[in-house]
């Protein structure tokens, strides 16, 4: 086993993220509460949130005008919201130079939309006075990439604008997605990650799924954003490297039982890929999916010592987001805590659809 | 390896060629490549009135809708109940294809795969449905059934979960009507560079009200036919269906004798940043740049585009901008098959990739049907109303998207018997 620390020049690296949670706005409360453990979820109003869920992990007093402004937002909806205003945070923080170049710099954005905006939409169209009768500024609110390709029009963002959807394991899936297109040479720099919305209609679907034999937890939302690009471009810009992509890897189960079978195989194989071995690893972050799908998560996870750090617990049922904030939590350890550089951290995802994945990343 | 990289950053590893060896269609031309390519051929229009939904209210309401769908030919695992019509489309799509390519599934579950499925809508019509029970019975009113089958993901986990894959990456691509390119596009990037020995790709879509209703009260529903480029064309047909296309490496392929519709040499994206809606004629011309230097062709080398066409004042102006200002005045001809299919949104670009593939394989070009005179402003040879034939080597397929996400894949003919298949420089070069 090689212990190379030295980010080659190929090497796909974060080199910064942004998050909007159920801890507020940027990195800070995010980490802070985090490191707690302090459980985000609080108690829903139910006059505003007439959905049956007692609790959710909302972000704290998020008003769409109030953090964007009125330009724009007139008929911005939620998830498109906390998506522009997350790239907004990263961009401001480290896309310096980044301005310079909009043709090389994209987005890959893990949502699954607005089931909100759509329902919302459809509703008009069967309760007014004829049923063409709809608010045309809010129709491309009901196609699942406006998060997406709003963001690039808020923040200039020409490169590819891509939207990937595959439930738990959604923010993973967009982080490889990004990663083929760097190493295929359509961008220089793009931000990846995922974004989620609280909203009625979500609840009450979210809460007759498949929750792998358990009962409903408590949805969350927010969105979690990573900038990547090759350790080069990093250098060059004068970023700093925070993690290196050793690699994803994905597989699938058909029946519950396979799963701990299938996940444990995908770690194998990116630790393999990386020449590394379970040692190696110093911190895990699980998905932690609610009954049997939780169970399988972790059984192919007993052999591997390294601490677990729980996000959905403290956060919420996050969904497509879930996987983005997992890696985000893994980034808020290691920058408080740097004797993790050089040490390898996993994300995993067990998705009810029989997805599952996991990511394998140097830390610092 | 020659200069041409494609792309702002240089490629690291050695690539494969990738090539098309099995297409699924879902048309409301034809459900099987060979009726899809005959229909094709023959300029079939899949227009008629809408059965999807309740259209009273609506001074028009014409659709390219699909009226012989049986998801029970297609599903072996799954309960028809268990899939929204969009995801039972991609898995109808996934089964064609891999029949085609000539293999069986076992063969599929042999290799390391990605299945990949682009989409407008997923299943907003079974959104539609849940909110018409909401309005119609009252708020509390859900029917758990369709409420766990409406997650995009659905799309290519269904077909994950039918074909019984294990060593896959199983992705739903939701970037709107230019969906099936990006999917496309990902496959060929996964295959290229060794992540993956085989991908099914495409996309996927089922007519609902939702969309129809967006665009018609945007006033780009055509009251007839589809007529792309035509001086008096009135807008879409909202359409439906799937396309699938089976990718596998260049040596795979000649591995066990495959027939090949045709290489994928590449494909560009760009984002317009500008107008959720309006394209922008700058920003599509960058993509279709892109996209030729990424394959390692020029424009001359392109025989037709197939045109995102949708049949809107707008778009077929400004995508005609576009062409022309990376072909100067001698374009190609440039087809729309959404004259025929309509607009089927996140199928609709790998639709037009499996038409490309067919147009290459068997020497034609499809034509754009419903055509009387051509618009000036967009003047092109749309191969009005009968396809003809043609030797081809280069095709370009555009798919451009609301949110300003644009993409445009390259194709070329593969041909055994000759030793001047292009992309050998193309290749080369990546």
């Amino acid at each position: 086993m090689s212990a190379d620390a030295v980010t080659t020049a190929q090497d796909l690296v974060v080199s910064g993220w942004a998050v909007s949670s159920p801890y507020g706005l940027g990195r800070d409360g995010f980490t802070t509460g985090l490191r707690e453990g302090r459980r985000a979820v609080a108690t829903l109003d139910s006059e505003q949130w007439p959905v049956p869920y007692d609790e959710a992990g909302l972000i704290p007093g998020f008003d769409i005008k109030a953090v964007l402004g009125r330009k724009g937002t007139r008929s911005m909806d939620r998830v498109t919201a906390i998506a522009a205003t997350t790239v907004g945070m990263l961009l401001e923080e480290y896309g310096t130079g980044l301005a310079a170049d909009p043709e090389s710099t994209g987005l890959v954005l893990g949502t699954s939309g607005s089931v909100q905006s759509i329902m919302d939409f459809t509703r008009d169209a069967l309760t007014g006075k004829a049923p063409y009768l709809v608010d045309p500024a809010r129709f491309p609110n009901t196609v699942m990439n406006c998060p997406t390709g709003q963001s690039a029009i808020r923040h200039t963002l020409k490169g590819p604008n891509v939207t990937v959807s595959g439930g738990a394991a959604t923010g993973l899936l967009a982080l490889n997605y990004a990663s083929r297109l760097l190493r295929g040479g359509h961008a220089t720099t793009l931000l990846a990650g995922a974004a989620e919305e609280f909203s009625v209609q979500r609840a009450r679907l979210e809460q007759v799924a498949d929750h792998g034999g358990s009962a409903a937890e408590p949805l969350g939302e927010g969105a979690a954003l990573f900038l990547l690009e090759s350790g080069a471009a990093a250098r060059d810009s004068g970023r700093t490297v925070l993690a290196t992509v050793l690699g994803c890897r994905f597989r699938a189960f058909r029946s519950t039982g396979r799963a701990s079978a299938v996940l444990k195989s995908c770690i194998d194989d990116v630790l393999a890929a990386a020449g590394r071995g379970p040692d190696d690893i110093a911190l895990i972050a699980p998905g932690t999916p609610p009954g049997v799908f939780g169970k399988e998560e972790k059984v192919a996870l007993d052999g591997f010592a390294a601490p677990r750090l729980a996000v959905r617990p403290l956060i919420g049922d996050t969904t497509a987001a879930g996987a983005a904030f997992q890696l985000a939590a893994v980034l808020a350890e290691s920058a408080a805590r740097p004797e993790l550089a050089d040490r390898l951290a996993l994300v995993t995802a067990v998705d009810r659809d029989g997805t599952v994945g996991a990511a394998l990343i140097r830390l610092g | 390896m020659s200069g041409a990289t494609g792309g702002t950053a240089p490629r690291t590893t050695p690539r494969h060629r990738v090539v098309i060896t099995g297409l699924g269609v879902v048309t409301s031309i034809g459900t099987g490549v060979d009726a899809f390519a005959d229909g094709l051929r023959a300029g079939r229009s899949g227009a008629k009135p809408i059965g999807a939904f309740d259209t009273t209210g609506f001074a028009y309401s014409n659709a390219c809708e699909i009226t012989d769908f049986d998801p029970g030919a297609w599903l072996r695992d799954m309960a028809a109940e268990e899939l929204g019509r969009a995801a039972q489309f991609a898995v109808a799509g996934s089964r064609m294809a891999v029949a085609d390519a000539g293999l069986t599934e076992d063969d599929v579950r042999a290799r390391r795969t990605l299945v990949s499925v682009g989409t407008t809508d997923g299943e907003s019509r079974d959104l539609d449905h849940l909110i018409g029970l909401q309005v119609a019975e009252g708020e509390d009113r859900l029917d758990a059934t369709v409420a766990r089958r409406v997650w995009p993901g659905r799309l290519s986990a269904g077909i994950v979960r039918e074909l019984g894959l294990e060593d896959v990456e199983t992705v739903t691509v939701p970037t709107a009507c230019a969906a099936g390119n990006y999917a496309v596009g990902s496959g060929y990037d996964a295959i290229s560079s060794g992540d993956v020995e085989m991908a099914l790709c495409g996309g996927a879509d089922a007519l609902c009200r939702k969309t129809f209703t967006g665009f018609y009260r945007l006033g780009t529903i055509a009251p007839d036919v589809c007529r792309p480029f035509d001086a008096d064309r009135q807008g879409i047909l909202t359409g439906e269906g799937a396309g699938i296309l089976l990718m596998e490496s260049l040596e795979s392929a000649l591995d066990r004798g495959a027939r090949i519709y045709a290489e994928v040499l590449g494909y560009g994206l760009s984002c317009d940043a500008s107008h959720p809606v309006a394209p922008d004629r700058d920003s599509i011309a960058r993509c279709i740049t892109a996209a030729h230097r990424n394959a390692g062709i020029e424009a001359r080398d392109v025989d037709f585009i197939s045109a995102h066409g949708t049949g809107t004042k707008a778009n077929d102006v400004t995508e005609v901008g576009a062409i022309r200002q990376v072909f100067g005045d001698e374009l190609p001809r440039t087809v729309s098959i959404k004259s025929m299919i309509g607009h089927t949104m996140g199928a609709a670009s790998a639709l037009a990739a499996a038409a490309c593939s067919l147009a290459l394989r068997e020497g034609f070009i499809p034509p754009t049907i419903n055509h009387r005179t051509t618009d000036p402003e967009c003047a092109v040879d749309c191969v009005p109303n009968k396809a003809v034939e043609a030797r081809l080597r280069v095709v370009q397929n555009n798919g451009l998207a609301f949110g300003g996400n644009n993409a445009v894949l390259m194709l070329g003919h593969w041909d055994a018997n000759t030793a001047d298949n292009l992309p050998a420089d193309a290749a080369a070069a990546a």
